[in-house]
């Protein structure tokens, strides 16, 4: 919202406060200024002229050769086009060197041959409006040689507010509002204004029948023998400073009382309002109006219509229809100023796309009682340019509002507290008076009258006042008092302890880069998971089509980088700690934390080890991170219901404890989800992803951390390779060697795997290190040999062999 | 060497002398012969393996001297081959040291040669900033706490004193969720605000809490703004506490951000939840005069704060007549911008590993 510091001067006093003084009082009081901006700066260069002749140029009949005295020795000689020149005019002169709106840069030049020391300045030109009819007639009277902007008292500055941070101050959405602030800041006075209708004539009142309860009220006025002529050159001004485009008196005064009380009004043409008068209704299904930006819009049952009868002419508070709108040839008008209900007014115009200078305020809940006044300030303000205009009939001022003035019980103790400064009752009344409010004193208390126009919406409650004695005060002039207390640990966070222990070991040893991802998953992941059909928490309006579903899983999230990331680099490693969720019917969705990695690297290549393998890299991350967290027992099973990412074949599933907790699985990436990413060509890849739930690990007990002897004589190490059928696993082989050790096999280490004629179809031969070691002597050949017999006895059994080469 | 291989031709010498005692043979002729040889040798021929040589001649053939010479030519020649020891002895260690020389010397190497390169992980910026934030605050006693990110429409806005009309509900700029007819209305959370409640009913005043997390907002990205970003929330109710006790609280927070003292102002800002409601703006840290960072202000936007609105602390079921409280909701996303420079917000979220390793 812009407002013009010379508007602001007509409601208080601002001598010896400058524009910037003025922007920072506000900041720190009211409002978050946005910026303080010069108004048509180029007035102070231009000068005041007066022509002292004229005559026609040598070469051109369209063209007049002018001497304009310019206060500076030698009047000038300049070449001019406008039909309207002549001897004897007070003229704005832009000499050279000046730079006028558009960049326009004024030097000396010859125009057909003689020499031009300057323009002669139309308003257009100079940035005041669209009128082109000729060179600007300036009054006369004015200093020759004097800078225009100050001349013409036009010399402005322009404050921007951020609308945001009025949203909760109807009355500040107009100057006088503003000024109200400024003069509570700066100590002065609000000048008077005489906000009382004119007298009257005792014709027929213009009709109002308010149908509907988002018209609280509605006050119509006939206005006689007014004429759209142009408006003074204040008014423009004024208007241009903040942005208004002037249009005629009577648009540009309807805008001038919006912006100067901050309430919306309009101008019907008399002639299009009927005898049946005024309705004030909802709009009925399949209606439609031609607004004044000639839409044709179509109305829902939840929009608010005047109608003239039953005929639709304005979408209430937000823009007049076409058809009743003021023309040039309009003489009698009807004054609408009106209540309506705040939210009405912002869905519509929020509907429509549609919103106004007039439906910013009305969504803000103005005041009613602003109505009357606004009525007033205008036809006085049209009565004072054109004293022919009659009012022919009383007002018809007609709903059912209640002032929002109140009483508020302040107490003086309360400020202190919540402010933490030391203000006495008599500062408080101080600063509440000069806002306008009432104050008397009540027992210990203070009895505050709250005007209507605060009370609409911003003060309701004790809290309010507490908010405006501190502004006003200033809380830059609060001491800061340091939080005090008895300081106690908060409790152990063991989630946000374990969360941190993961991330350092992913981030550190495992060497995985953390991102954090959307919520949303694209619908085009989803698809080819082909998990389109599987519920998911989905959002109404997604930010664009398509990317409306909430994330059930955080792998989902992971599976779209890794196709750029490969393109980038040979080896991906991310992970990223988040939350799943999975929608509960008529409930709230279940929040799951989650672990998810993922990591790609190129095909394994043909002569690679056997675990040389992204899975089999990322099971040992995943090992490595559950045993940081002090969990024992990790179990690696084949993952029976593997995720729709997961490769059918490829993937595990990972229990750790006594209690064999399922924690998260493990696999390659699906093959066929793998060409759908684009993991093809040049970037084919062998991915593996891991899913571990932060609940699951959470829940599980960790080992208390315990110190284990060294041990005191040396360990033996003996290679052996089992040759077993193909479906033993692994840990049946491991299990086997376990139980053949007697208690004396220290570590197992896995070191090849082999498949081949060899040693038979249908088996695999799995080569392990092994470490035997005794806790009281040291082993001797004896033990080795009883080992190994007692191996090949148990390989048989498992239906295969120790195999010895 | 030359004095030595004048002092050795003198013990050859010597062994001649003694030889010509002996009855003359063959076997004496061609010893004195190859003796002579060795004494008519160049100085610089005499090596110390010749000298050896030398000293083996008259051992080797000790019988064709004359019995009482044996003794004399015995310790010459052996005089020889110790000469010979020790310039071999010499010679290596001489050769030792010029091979630690040209160790030392480093030739070939260049110091400049790029290290092999150590791969490594990374933490997410937002993860270390909010890492930095919630040991700050936890060691001043503050509790850390978390919420849910799909949120009732309850928690996320009726709780916080936001009417059904409020402008902040429209799907302009909340995400709604999908539910049943009839069944409680859900967002994705817009600020981390609901936690307030949440605390409110979960533990009994005093207490100080945060709550860093993830909010979503309705709105069309560009540089500056993402749907979906970072804020951490704060909360402290007790007995008396007031504005007085919010600005400490900011200050305190900013040293623990940018490691100095900040200059803070507060001003009124609007947020129905709070009241009084602040906007927070930090003189900047990266300027005196004004900056492409703050605009050219000085003062940087920081955060928005305020005392807990009564109707908030009903919705926790706190008395707001015994106790009172304040909130603000940190930026973290901005913060994170702030303190690396980053043009982009849009970067934090994309999962670019070139962004994610520069951390």
């Amino acid at each position: 919202m812009k407002i013009s510091y010379r508007w602001l001067a007509r409601h208080v006093d601002l001598s010896g406060t400058t524009a910037k003084d003025l922007a920072k009082e506000l900041t720190l009081s009211t409002a978050e200024v946005e910026g303080v901006e010069s108004f048509l700066p180029h007035l102070s260069d231009v000068t005041v002229g007066h022509v002292v002749h004229r005559e026609k140029h040598p070469d051109a009949d369209k063209l007049s050769l002018c001497r304009v005295d310019v206060g500076q020795g030698e009047p000038l000689q300049i070449v001019c086009g406008a039909p309207n020149v002549r001897a004897g005019l007070t003229v704005a002169v832009a000499t050279a060197g000046t730079t006028l709106p558009g960049d326009f840069k004024i030097k000396k030049s010859k125009i057909r041959g003689v020499e031009s020391n300057g323009m002669i300045c139309s308003e257009r030109e100079l940035g005041l409006g669209v009128e082109h009819d000729g060179i600007w007639e300036l009054p006369q009277g004015l200093t020759v040689g004097a800078r225009l902007g100050a001349a013409l008292g036009m010399e402005d500055w322009v404050i921007e507010i951020d609308n945001k941070s009025v949203t909760h101050r109807p009355d500040l959405w107009g100057h006088r509002g503003i000024a109200a602030e400024v003069a509570a800041i700066l100590r002065r006075p609000l000048k008077p204004l005489d906000l009382t209708l004119p007298a009257t004539g005792s014709g027929a009142p213009c009709a109002v029948h308010i149908e509907s309860d988002a018209c609280s009220r509605y006050l119509a006025l006939r206005v006689e023998g007014a004429r759209a002529t142009r408006s003074p050159l204040w008014l423009k001004s004024l208007l241009l400073a903040v942005g208004q485009r002037p249009i005629d008196l009577l648009v540009d005064l309807s805008n001038f009382v919006m912006l100067d009380l901050g309430q919306p009004n309009h101008l019907f043409d008399a002639r299009k309002i009927g005898p049946q008068g005024i309705v004030v209704r909802k709009a009925r299904a399949g209606e439609t109006l031609k607004t004044l930006d000639e839409v044709e819009r179509k109305l829902e049952h939840s929009d608010l219509l005047i109608c003239n009868g039953d005929e639709p002419v304005a979408l209430a508070g937000i823009m007049g229809g076409e058809g009743s709108k003021v023309t040039d040839d309009t003489s009698h008008l009807v004054l609408e100023v009106a209540a309506f209900h705040a939210p009405t007014v912002r869905r519509t115009s929020a509907r429509l796309g549609l919103r106004t200078d007039a439906s910013a305020r009305f969504e803000k809940t103005l005041d009613p009682e602003l109505v009357p006044l606004a009525a007033a300030h205008l036809v006085r303000l049209l009565q004072a340019e054109q004293p022919e205009v009659k009012l022919g009939a009383p007002a018809t001022d007609v709903g059912k509002w209640t002032s929002a003035a109140r009483t508020i019980r302040l107490r003086g103790e309360r400020v202190r507290t919540l402010l933490g400064a030391n203000l006495d009752d008599a500062a408080i009344t101080d600063i509440l008076v000069r806002l306008g409010f009432g104050v008397t004193q009540d027992g210990d208390a203070l009895a505050v009258r709250v005007p209507s126009i605060r009370g609409t919406k911003d003060i309701t409650i004790e809290q309010d006042l507490v908010e405006e004695v501190g502004r006003i005060y200033r809380y830059g002039n609060i001491p800061e008092i340091p939080l005090a207390g008895i300081l106690v640990p908060p409790p152990r966070d063991e989630r946000r302890r374990l969360v941190r222990r993961i991330e350092d070991r992913l981030a550190g040893s495992a060497r995985f880069h953390q991102q954090i991802s959307y919520s949303f998953v694209p619908d085009t992941t989803v698809e080819k998971l082909g998990l389109l059909a599987t519920p998911h928490v989905e959002v109404m309006n997604p930010i664009t089509e398509g990317a409306s579903r909430v994330r059930r899983s955080v792998v989902v999230s992971l599976l779209p980088l890794i196709e750029p990331n490969r393109r980038r680099a040979a080896d991906v490693r991310l992970f990223e700690l988040g939350k799943g969720y999975e929608p509960v019917e008529g409930g709230e969705p279940q929040e799951r934390h989650e672990v998810a990695l993922v990591l790609a690297r190129p095909p394994r290549k043909a002569h690679a080890r056997f675990d040389d393998t992204s899975l089999a890299e990322l099971q040992g991350v995943v090992e490595d991170l559950v045993r940081s967290l002090g969990l024992e027992g990790c179990v690696w099973s084949r993952c029976e219901a593997a995720a729709s990412w997961a490769h059918p074949g490829r993937a595990t599933a990972l229990r750790i404890g006594a209690q064999d907790t399922l924690v998260g699985e493990v696999a390659a990436l699906e093959p066929g989800l793998a060409r759908a990413l684009g993991l093809t060509g040049e970037i084919e890849s062998d991915v593996a992803l891991a899913r571990l739930s932060v609940d699951a690990l959470l829940a599980a007990t960790p080992r208390a951390r315990r110190y284990s002897p060294l041990p005191q004589f040396p360990a033996t190490r003996v290679d052996v390779a089992l040759a077993l059928p193909a479906e033993r696993g692994a840990a049946e082989a491991k299990a086997a060697l376990e139980r053949c050790g007697k208690g004396l096999v220290a570590a197992l280490e896995l070191f090849d795997v082999f498949e081949g004629e060899r040693i038979g179809a249908g088996r695999r031969s799995l080569a392990w290190h092994v470490t035997l070691s005794a806790p009281d002597r040291t082993l001797n050949e004896s033990d080795v040999k009883k080992f190994l017999e007692r191996v090949e006895r148990e390989a048989a059994q498992l239906g295969g062999e120790l195999r010895r080469e | 060497m030359t004095q030595d291989a004048a002092s050795v031709r003198a013990l050859l010498g010597e062994i001649l002398a003694a030889l010509s005692s002996a009855p003359e043979s063959d076997d004496t002729r061609t010893l004195r012969e190859r003796l002579e040889r060795f004494v008519a040798l160049s100085d610089d021929a005499l090596t110390p393996a010749v000298l050896l040589e030398a000293s083996a001649v008259p051992l080797g053939a000790m019988r064709i001297f004359p019995k009482e010479a044996r003794g004399l030519v015995g310790s010459k020649a052996n005089a020889i081959k110790q000469a010979a020891e020790a310039a071999l002895a010499a010679e290596k260690e001489a050769a030792l040291a010029k091979a630690l020389e040209a160790e030392r010397s480093g030739a070939g190497f260049d110091a400049t040669m790029p290290p092999p390169r150590q791969a490594c992980g990374s933490l997410h910026p937002i993860t270390q900033v909010t890492r930095e934030l919630e040991d700050l605050f936890t060691s001043m006693g503050w509790t850390i706490l978390d919420g849910p990110e799909v949120e009732t429409e309850h928690f996320n806005f009726d709780a916080l004193n936001i009417s059904p009309d409020h402008p902040a509900r429209d799907t302009m700029d909340t995400f709604w969720v999908k539910t049943q007819p009839g069944a409680p209305r859900l967002v994705m959370r817009t600020h981390t605000s609901p936690v307030q409640v949440r605390a409110m009913r979960r533990l009994q005043p005093p207490f100080r809490a945060i709550v860093p997390g993830k909010v979503f907002r309705n709105e069309a990205l560009d540089a500056s703004h993402e749907h979906t970003f970072h804020q951490m929330e704060g909360l402290v109710v007790g007995k008396h506490v007031s504005v007085g006790h919010l600005i400490a609280a900011m200050k305190t927070l900013l040293r623990g951000i940018f490691g100095r003292e900040i200059e803070i102002r507060l001003r009124p800002g609007y947020f129905p939840f709070v009241e009084p409601g602040f906007e927070l703006d930090a003189r900047c840290p990266f300027c005196t005069e004004g900056c492409s960072v703050c605009k050219r202000s000085t003062w940087i936007e920081l955060l928005p704060c305020g005392m807990v609105h009564p109707n908030v602390l009903k919705s926790g079921g706190i008395d707001p007549e015994q106790w009172t409280g304040f909130a603000f909701g940190l930026g973290l996303s901005r913060l994170v911008m702030l303190r690396f420079g980053i043009d982009d917000v849009r970067h934090l979220l994309a999962g670019d590993v070139r962004f994610l390793e520069q951390f």
